[in-house]
């Protein structure tokens, strides 16, 4: 166990002192969020819902968690956060009001709706504050449609990389956990809003034990030896005043032949890719299908 | 023959440490008084009966401790013309095994414990050394290829000579191991002997060891030493062929001319370490310390140390992915 141990105890130690890190991080972000809440001062707002789960994919339980959850993250920030699941189709409803409205747009037209219908905003009606519409009713073009809404201090504070990187998370798991999708929009929005997340870590799961596998599998390979002695005489070992002695040496010139070949020269040819823009108006946001 | 102390009796070894007899029971130094034997069956100090192989001249009685050198097998046709002294002492000697398998990680705990290693012999190994006047005629046409570039288009230049070479070297003492209990493949991984400390023989330097005389004849085993000279031949023709690009031999003539043989004993500790039914063998070059052997793997510590090394690299990974994402 000794000797196990002094083997280790570098990687240990590491351990230990990232363990140290990481808490001590969680440690000061609690102190940071517990000591920041911000005063709600929208009156015109009646309603104190904030998930409405029409689509009926959240257990009971799940969207009271998430209820308390979102009760939390709007104190910090100082935001509104909205909730909403669908199972319809949202095309009559967004023609209605956006006669040339794409497929893509319906869920903006309702999230921007619902929103300033039910006046919300953390500081105003239709003031600072967010909102995720889930429509899982496949429309005519076979696709799922979500949009993620900003309004007010959201809209300036999240640009269209920023929407597309939510939404790409809370896909990860939507169609598996809608629960931990859901709970993955209402945090993630709180650390982009606090700035409490300086880098973007989107690893593919598993990845530290393939790491550790690929790792175990260099450490046996590298500390398998188990051979010594190497052949350590040479040519000269045993030679006579350590070298042999060449007489008569002939390097006579014979022949020369010239070959020749042509080198052909190859020609590249690139790529590109292109990237599209956001609005204006007093909502923001983006939307992903699936 | 047993070498006594004349000041206590007891048996007097020779100390590589000290390069001198050592009577360990009374410190004295060179104080030996050489007492032969009669017998190859019986301890000459305690006449304890002894049991020997058939090559053994020198060894250690079982009850009394003493180490005898048998006088009927270090004379007349057995007796050697060289003798190599031990310059490594024990200590020495397991302290060249732990510095080479000390970090080995997937070797079993007890193979550099004390106690194994209290079981390391040292052993005078004969050898028989070769002398020989090698002749190597070669002839074949080397070439020399040069390749530039102008615009688009690549040269090949190859150039032809006709090549003669005619070597002479003299190899002097090439040694092979006469012992049929020591591997060949071993015993050639010992060398090279310093034979600047060759001595005549003297069996005083093998009392406080283990000997063996030769297993084998020096004719028996020629085919070996010129196996090695024509390897070495080989190599200096090569290394004289340098300058081409390749060579295509049209005749090679070696000639060896041997110039003499002697039988000489040579200094190894040897080791041998039991693990799971097999037993290993270790070898250090009583005179440079070198270290020939293969440690045994244990599978169990392969295990546990590859998965604890999957686990905390693991953890690690997890540790860093976690802290960027709080950050």
């Amino acid at each position: 166990m000794k000797e196990y141990l002094k083997f280790f105890r570098w990687i240990l130690i590491t351990i230990g002192v990232l363990v140290v890190i990481l808490l001590g991080i969680e440690g000061l972000h609690k102190i940071k969020s517990s000591t920041n809440h911000y005063e709600r001062t929208n009156t015109e707002c009646t309603t104190t819902q904030r998930v409405f789960d029409h689509a009926d994919v959240l257990t009971d339980k799940e969207e009271q968690k998430l209820e308390d959850l979102i009760a939390k993250r709007e104190k910090q920030t100082g935001c509104d956060i909205v909730l909403v699941t669908l199972n319809e189709s949202l095309k009559e409803y967004a023609r209605e009001i956006e006669p040339d409205v794409s497929y893509d747009q319906f869920v903006r037209v309702f999230a921007e709706q619902f929103y300033e219908e039910n006046n919300f905003g953390y500081n105003k009606p239709n003031g600072d504050g967010v909102i995720l519409v889930d429509n899982w009713y496949r429309e005519d073009d076979g696709r799922i449609y979500t949009w993620f809404c900003t309004t007010g201090i959201v809209k300036d504070t999240y640009s269209d990389l920023d929407i597309d990187h939510i939404l790409d998370r809370v896909y990860r798991d939507v169609e598996t956990n809608p629960y931990k999708a859901y709970k993955t929009y209402v945090n993630d929005f709180y650390d982009d809003m606090m700035g409490t997340r300086l880098f973007d870590v989107d690893v593919p799961k598993g990845i530290s034990i393939i790491v550790g596998l690929v790792a175990a599998v260099i450490f046996i390979i590298a500390n398998w030896k188990s051979k010594s002695g190497k052949d350590t005489t040479t040519a000269v070992t045993y030679v006579e005043g350590k070298k042999a002695d060449f007489v008569n040496n002939r390097d006579v010139f014979v022949r020369k032949s010239v070959t020749k070949r042509h080198i052909q020269t190859s020609s590249s040819s690139g790529g590109g890719h292109s990237g599209g823009g956001g609005g204006g108006g007093s909502h923001g946001g983006g939307g992903h299908s699936r | 023959m047993i070498f006594k102390c004349k000041n206590c009796g007891g048996n007097a070894v020779y100390e590589p440490g000290r390069k001198m007899m050592y009577c360990p029971h009374c410190e004295s130094l060179d104080s030996e008084d050489i007492v032969p034997d009669n017998t190859m069956t019986e301890c000459v100090n305690c006449g304890a009966p002894i049991n020997i192989g058939e090559y053994t001249s020198a060894s250690k009685c079982a009850h009394c401790g003493s180490y005898i050198v048998f006088n009927e097998r270090v004379e007349g046709t057995y007796e050697p013309h060289l003798i190599l002294p031990f310059k490594v002492n024990k200590d020495m000697a397991v302290e060249a095994m732990n510095k080479e398998f000390r970090k080995r990680t997937f070797m079993p705990s007890s193979f550099l414990s004390e106690k194994s290693l209290e079981g390391m012999n040292g052993m005078y190994v004969p050898f028989w050394l070769y002398d020989y006047q090698a002749n190597y005629d070669f002839a074949g046409t080397g070439t020399k290829v040069r390749t530039w570039r102008s615009g688009d288009t690549e040269y090949t230049e190859t150039s032809y000579y006709d090549v003669e070479r005619h070597m002479k070297a003299g190899f002097d003492r090439v040694p092979v191991d006469a012992s049929l209990a020591m591997g060949d493949g071993e015993m050639d991984l010992m060398e090279p002997y310093a034979y600047a400390d060759l001595e005549g023989f003297n069996p005083k330097y093998m009392s406080g060891f283990f000997g063996e005389v030769y297993n084998q004849s020096a004719q028996e085993l020629e085919g070996r030493a010129k196996e090695k000279v024509r390897e070495a031949s080989d190599k200096l023709m090569q290394q004289s062929l340098g300058g081409y690009s390749s060579i295509t031999p049209r005749s090679k003539n070696l000639n060896l001319q041997s110039e003499g043989t002697n039988f000489a004993l040579m200094p190894v500790w040897m080791y041998m370490y039991q693990y799971k039914g097999k037993t290993y063998h270790f070898h250090v070059n009583g005179q440079t310390g070198k270290v020939v052997g293969k440690t045994p793997v244990s599978k169990e510590k392969v295990l546990a140390y590859g998965l604890s090394a999957m686990v905390y690299v693991s953890a690690i990974v997890s540790l860093a992915i976690a802290i960027l994402e709080v950050l």
